[in-house]
């Protein structure tokens, strides 16, 4: 998923405003911006596949996207937060961990339960409906902007532009639709 | 695209949303509100 995860971080923080946004963002995407140094630096592989849904094939993301290491990664950004308070530590724990969630739904099975294992999983949305995947998404993006605008409009700790948030989320769910994306 | 590319493209469009989302979840200014 890609804005999905977005949505999913903007719904975490209507649901704990005193987590700071930028740390729940960072969280939400910190799988893949791991994902992108680890291919750079060889530790990763991933292959593109036009013509292909989603026009990638992400061959071994082990280090970045296990369940082990997704796990891994959520307590150590976790535990960065922990001087802000437990909530808040638990929140971004979770940001990170909402990734591998969310990706179990699209990724075919190229998700390892840990680095070097041979079990991969993940339900293959991306290939089982190649063009039907991106309302899915839709969907659950959806659902989580309407939780975040129905807190947004009670509490102003957050949400000073809300509809603008909405509308930028939904803009990066058009830049990645199969017949836009600079992947296909 | 090579994969070297495809991997600068991930991490741009994973980062490049993060500043402009914070951004517009900011609570308003009072003088924002007031204007209104």
């Amino acid at each position: 998923m890609y804005s999905a995860h977005f949505a999913a971080g903007m719904a975490l923080k209507a649901r704990v405003p005193r987590a700071p946004t930028w740390g729940l963002l960072v969280g939400v995407a910190l799988l893949d911006l791991l994902f992108g140094p680890f291919v750079l630096f060889g530790i990763e592989r991933a292959s593109l596949t036009p013509g292909v849904s989603p026009g990638f094939s992400l061959d071994y993301i082990d280090w970045s996207h296990s369940l082990l290491m997704s796990l891994v990664w959520s307590v150590a950004f976790g535990l960065l937060f922990l001087r802000a308070g437990r909530e808040v530590a638990m929140v971004m724990g979770l940001a990170v961990f909402s990734h591998f969630g969310l990706d179990f739904i699209m990724h075919p099975a190229d998700m390892a339960l840990w680095p070097g294992s041979d079990i991969h999983v993940g339900l293959g949305l991306w290939k089982k409906l190649p063009g039907g995947w991106w309302w899915v998404e839709l969907a659950v993006v959806a659902a989580f902007l309407n939780y975040y605008l129905a807190r947004a409009k009670r509490d102003r700790s957050f949400g000073g532009r809300a509809w603008a948030v909405v509308i930028t989320i939904v803009i990066l769910h058009l830049l990645n639709a199969p017949w836009i994306s600079a992947l296909q | 695209m090579n994969t070297t590319a495809f991997a600068l493209y991930m991490l741009v469009f994973f980062a490049l949303p993060i500043p402009i989302l914070a951004w517009f979840d900011r609570p308003r200014a009072r003088s924002d509100v007031e204007e209104e």
